[in-house]
């Protein structure tokens, strides 16, 4: 019996062996770049002569690395937050009401998610600009909440919706109010769901690439994306052993908090999506 | 009591709708602004040029080449995605010693933003210090070094590849709950009636995640032709426009050439293909609502 799961396992894992080697490629380059002496990150050698943890000392201090993370900590922060507060009472409205119009907010939420912000961004650029708003870290803040509204509804009506109604029923009987009932029974419940939700919110601000290119014009705003893509476009000399560093610290954060999340996904999404 | 309860859920919606529809719709109006007048490059409109601004385009035969070309990315980058998830998560939806590793891997290029992967493979692909060279080198798969990105012909494919690579995560995360939905007692019914695996495959898996399928298909259709990351930060659509697709064409006008009108007019393109698919995945959604 074990042994033929013993066999099974081998087999599978020499089937999936392709994407995992293509996979781990990437990670494997920017952690033996990031660990290269200066000296030799142009040469061509898989494997560093000795370990140069002292990039990362001088990557923070070359590539300005603090300050676009406290700039990338603080958009995507306020972003999940903002897009959290508008779009938890939205997915209980849908999961808790039957309303007219019901149907056409989830079509405007759709388009929403259909536009990316690529699309738009022309448009959103004039009105920045309209609003004297260009550089400024707060209006991306909010650009992101916005554009992380239909993900977050989708994913939180998901799991509300595997919220037994039967609680807060009982609540009612006991008299409690629609509100206390929200308050005292419901949104406990839903904890586990706003947290993952949050996360995922966090990661699409954290990685967002356009918007911040298009709006944030001077060094001192720029997010970590922008930082990093700026340290390798338009220059003749490039640090790699540098940029591999500052890209691997900005990466395996965020990393590890999908590898740990990844499960929940699957399930809110394959939820949502068939719905 | 009950016209609070009629209030309630508009109230509850209401400041998402707001802020939806301030930040995603109101720059549609916009760029209906913008594409029909002539602009200078902070967005100032002056006069009304009706459609000048998308027949420039059609003059511009690096418009239609990126239209042609976001077409092959599109169809490339979806397809190979969709061809290479079934089978991983298939063996992904196997029981086997560390599959909860294997699913950490898989997933990882998601967690990655699309920025960094396309400037470590841009480093990767380097032509004389890249590391893909030296290990294709070593392995003797090669005998001199490739210039990756010096030529749309290795460049482009390149790219698609590494489009493939970071569409797989989402597209088997669907597949997977496609297939978590399908009963146990089916397949050991098959197994009974004598089906072998590749039966059981085509006559009961297949046509159970063929709804999930058109899901990923549509979504990742939607996410793809959107896609500005990996072609801007590998080759900024050179050398010489050679990998331009729609998105980075439009960027390019926009904000490089300060042709803020023409840029407007090809964005209202990509809104009128993209409603296309947003149609078609209402259309799959409600059909399959109906049939439960």
């Amino acid at each position: 019996m074990n042994s033929s799961k013993l066999r099974r396992s081998i087999i599978c894992w020499l089937a999936l062996s392709p994407v995992v080697v293509v996979t781990i490629f990437p990670f494997a380059v920017m952690l033996i770049s990031a660990l290269k002496p200066s000296t030799e990150v142009l040469t061509p050698t898989w494997w560093p002569s000795r370990i140069a943890w002292e990039n990362f000392q001088t990557m923070w201090v070359a590539t300005n690395f603090g300050n676009a993370l406290k700039n990338s900590l603080y958009v995507s922060v306020l972003a999940t937050l903002g897009s959290l507060i508008v779009s938890i009472p939205a997915a209980y409205a849908l999961t808790r009401f039957d309303f007219k119009g019901r149907e056409f907010y989830r079509q405007f939420l759709l388009v929403t998610q259909m536009l990316s912000p690529i699309v738009l961004v022309v448009g959103l650029f004039r009105l920045m600009v309209s609003l004297g708003l260009i550089d400024s870290i707060n209006a991306v803040t909010v650009v992101y909440a916005a554009f992380n509204i239909a993900f977050s509804v989708w994913m939180l009506q998901s799991y509300f919706a595997t919220i037994p109604l039967d609680l807060e029923e009982a609540a009612w009987m006991e008299g409690a109010g629609r509100a206390k009932t929200l308050v005292k029974v419901f949104l406990p419940l839903a904890v586990p769901a706003m947290v993952v939700t949050a996360i995922f919110t966090f990661i699409n601000a954290w990685n967002e690439f356009v918007i911040a290119l298009t709006l944030l014009r001077s060094q001192d705003s720029y997010t970590l994306p922008i930082q990093i893509f700026s340290l390798v476009s338009g220059r003749y000399t490039v640090e790699w052993h540098h940029v591999m560093a500052a890209t691997f610290a900005a990466t395996i954060p965020v990393a590890i908090a999908f590898a740990w999340l990844q499960r929940y996904l699957v399930r809110g999404l394959a939820l949502g999506a068939v719905k | 009591m009950t016209s609070k309860r009629v209030v309630a859920p508009y109230v509850l919606i209401l400041p998402s709708f707001v802020l939806a529809a301030l930040i995603v719709i109101w720059p549609v109006n916009e760029l209906a602004q913008i594409a029909s007048h002539s602009v200078n490059r902070f967005g100032q409109l002056r006069d009304f040029v009706g459609m000048a601004n998308f027949r420039a385009l059609l003059d511009d035969p690096n418009f239609i080449a990126s239209l042609w070309r976001t077409g092959i990315w599109t169809v490339a980058v979806v397809g190979g995605a969709v061809i290479c998830s079934v089978p991983v998560a298939l063996v992904l939806n196997e029981d086997f010693y560390g599959r909860d590793l294997a699913r950490v891997i898989v997933m990882l290029p998601w967690a990655v933003s699309l920025t960094m992967t396309a400037i470590v493979w841009r480093w990767a692909l380097s032509g004389e210090s890249g590391m893909l060279n030296s290990a294709l080198l070593e392995f003797g798969i090669i005998d001199q070094n490739i210039q990756w990105l010096a030529e749309a012909s290795t460049a482009f494919p390149m790219q698609i590849l590494i489009g493939i690579l970071v569409t797989i995560p989402f597209t088997v995360t669907i597949i997977l709950g496609g297939l978590s939905s399908i009963p146990d007692d089916l397949y050991e019914a098959a197994a009974l009636e004598g089906a072998g695996r590749w039966e059981q495959f085509r006559h009961i898996t297949l046509p159970l995640i063929t709804p999930f399928l058109n899901i990923a298909l549509v979504l990742n259709t939607i996410y793809v032709f959107n896609s500005f990351p990996i072609i801007w930060a590998m080759t900024q659509g050179g050398p010489a426009n050679s990998t331009d697709i729609l998105v980075t064409y439009l960027y390019k006008v926009g904000f490089r050439l300060g042709k803020l009108g023409e840029a407007s007019a090809v964005s209202l393109v990509m809104f009128g293909i993209l409603l296309v698919f947003t149609l078609i995945y209402v259309r799959l959604t409600t059909s399959r609502e109906v049939k439960a």
